[in-house]
């Protein structure tokens, strides 16, 4: 177990201030920012496929800077808020990982590929908000990418720990910090006042029956989750699916043939989604 | 408001000084205090500029007064120091800048016209939404319609704002307004990044200027966001119902809708206007049209040319 108490893991994770992004998508970034023509619908098309982007956004908007904390869970709406200067300025700040490359592009898909289950999901169960669930489950794993910002060396060796003994990903968390990347998540996401959903949705999508106030949009995205594990698209650290969790699964009432369904919908969404981090242009 | 730059000194040979180094503009100068605050008080000048000889003379009380008054506390105040003043706080010297006397000769054009220029970047900003108020609005219209402009002025504000502020106070209807304002800013300049402006009138009105062909597509992405984004200022139950249980202007309780965002917009491309009230008058009435509509909605003024080949 790491040599640091619960109070001191959290007053490390609540002191980040910003997220880095993986180095594939911030040459990207620099080619959609620099565009002099870049509108902020391209710009926005651009953010939301990336949970680190994405969740600067939102800090953004929802620090009591612009005076209206914890509404704003859109990056649409959120560059709208923001214009076009602020946005370039924002995201002009954006710095890389060094470390552990291969993982994080892996995280980087995985979350990518969750906001896409998502949001079919969401739109199959006529729920009235699909992008703000879809948004939820870009952001799920931020934790993950908190908890490797801090503490570099000991996450790396957890993954590699994880991988031979079998465990999934968030066993080894509460091993080796007491916490998951889940509490860590909804740690930073609270603290930078993201909306009360957002910080819900990451603080339970393992155990989605303890989710209060928005028990549906928490079980949508633990299936979204799962789903794109099991389909093994991108890597969230962990080579196993977990357990769907009952109560969540029965919530969502959804049959064997919804599933399929789903599935199939979310093939050529996951060709293009490939496309968009791996193509190097 | 009066263009004029007064001095005030006793030092006649600084005043004639002064009175050279601004050129260009009205200068009227005077030796005392009570006839310089006569003028003062009749036709607000544009710009004071006062000498001073230590923090107990009388014209730092003058400065004082002058700047602790809502109305003229806007004009900007240079103060004239001697050399070897040391300036304790400007707690006790309300001055907006200042000069050493060595430095009079040297400095006075470019601090004069920095002064000038600061005044007419700041005037007056609503302290919630940081967009400029009633005078800017009125000026920026004025000068388009003097300059021979064709644009359009459109007038909005929100319906049902104050069973809202009612039912969840002031603080959260304080967060709407600031929503709106950014929202109507952002949107406008990314219509139109140049010649564009944005005021916030007070309360929940607002208006802005963009040309006449961008004037129907603004209102129109204006009032798109606005209906995504103004839901999630309500409590989910609110929310999910679309209307809310607050008192009426007489009292009783009834059910209000969400909010709704109404556009009235005038333009001066069919007909002449003189005078900027004209034209917010027309753009006041649509936006009472705007409001007989459902819903979030604009009305334009489509009234004919009032003489012809004023096309």
């Amino acid at each position: 177990m790491i040599d640091k108490n619960i109070r001191t893991i959290r007053a490390e994770i609540e002191r980040i201030d910003t997220l880095p992004t993986i180095p594939t998508i911030l040459k990207k970034l620099l080619g959609v920012i620099e565009n002099p023509k870049a509108s902020l619908t391209t710009i926005g098309n651009f953010v939301s496929n990336d949970p680190v982007l994405t969740s600067r956004v939102l800090r953004m908007v929802n620090s009591p800077v612009y005076g209206f904390p914890g509404r704003i869970s859109s990056v649409n709406q959120s560059l709208i808020l923001l214009g076009l200067n602020v946005v370039r300025g924002l995201l002009l700040g954006v710095s890389v990982f060094e470390a552990m490359q291969k993982a994080m592009l892996g995280l980087w898909e995985h979350s990518l590929g969750a906001a896409i289950a998502a949001r079919v999901i969401a739109k199959r169960k006529k729920m009235n908000e699909p992008e703000e669930v879809s948004i939820a489950a870009l952001l799920h794993d931020m934790g993950k990418v908190a908890l490797s910002l801090k503490f570099p060396a000991e996450y790396e060796k957890l993954l590699s720990d994880v991988e031979a003994r079998s465990l999934l990903i968030y066993e080894g968390e509460k091993e080796l910090f007491e916490i998951t990347h889940a509490d860590a998540g909804a740690w930073v996401a609270k603290r930078w006042n993201f909306p009360p959903n957002l910080v819900e949705i990451i603080e339970y999508h393992h155990k989605p029956h303890l989710s209060k106030n928005y028990p549906m949009q928490t079980a949508v995205v633990h299936l979204a989750d799962a789903l794109i594990r099991a389909r093994g698209f991108g890597f969230a650290g962990d080579m196993l699916v977990p357990h769907l969790n009952q109560a969540a699964w029965y919530s969502l009432d959804l049959k064997e043939q919804d599933l399929k369904d789903i599935m199939l919908e979310l093939e050529d969404l996951l060709q293009e989604a490939a496309e968009f981090i791996l193509s190097d242009e | 408001m009066n263009n004029a730059v007064v001095i005030l000194s006793s030092d006649i040979v600084l005043s004639s000084i002064l009175q050279r180094l601004i050129a260009g503009r009205q200068v009227i100068c005077y030796k005392e205090e009570q006839p310089a605050l006569d003028f003062i008080y009749h036709s607000l000048p544009r710009l004071l500029v006062v000498q001073i000889q230590d923090e107990q003379s009388r014209s730092v009380g003058i400065i004082n007064d002058l700047k602790s008054d809502p109305v003229f506390g806007q004009i900007p105040i240079i103060a004239i120091v001697p050399d070897d003043l040391v300036i304790s706080s400007w707690d006790r010297l309300l001055a907006d800048d200042y000069l050493r006397r060595s430095a009079v000769e040297r400095e006075t054009a470019l601090r004069v016209s920095l002064c000038l220029s600061r005044a007419d970047r700041i005037v007056e900003i609503s302290p919630l939404t940081r967009l400029p108020g009633n005078i800017t609005i009125s000026r920026q219209i004025q000068q388009r319609l003097d300059a021979g402009q064709t644009f359009a002025l459109a007038y909005a504000d929100l319906d049902y704002f104050k069973p809202f502020n009612d039912k969840y106070g002031f603080s959260r209807g304080d967060e709407v307004i600031k929503m709106v304002g950014r929202l109507i800013l952002n949107l406008v300049r990314e219509q139109q990044p140049q010649g564009s402006f944005v005021g916030h009138v007070g309360g929940d009105d607002f208006v802005f200027i963009v040309e006449c062909d961008a004037v129907e597509a603004t209102s129109t992405s204006i009032l798109s966001y606005y209906s995504q984004i103004v839901p999630t200022f309500y409590d989910a139950e609110d929310r999910e119902r679309g209307s809310i249980v607050s008192v009426d202007r007489e009292g009783k309780q009834r059910s209000f809708p969400l909010m709704t965002l109404s556009i009235g917009i005038a333009h001066n491309r069919m007909r002449k206007f003189v005078h900027y009230g004209e034209l917010v008058e027309i753009a006041s009435d649509m936006k009472k049209h705007a409001k007989g509509k459902k819903g979030n909605a604009f009305s334009i003024d489509r009234r004919a040319l009032v003489k012809k080949g004023d096309f």
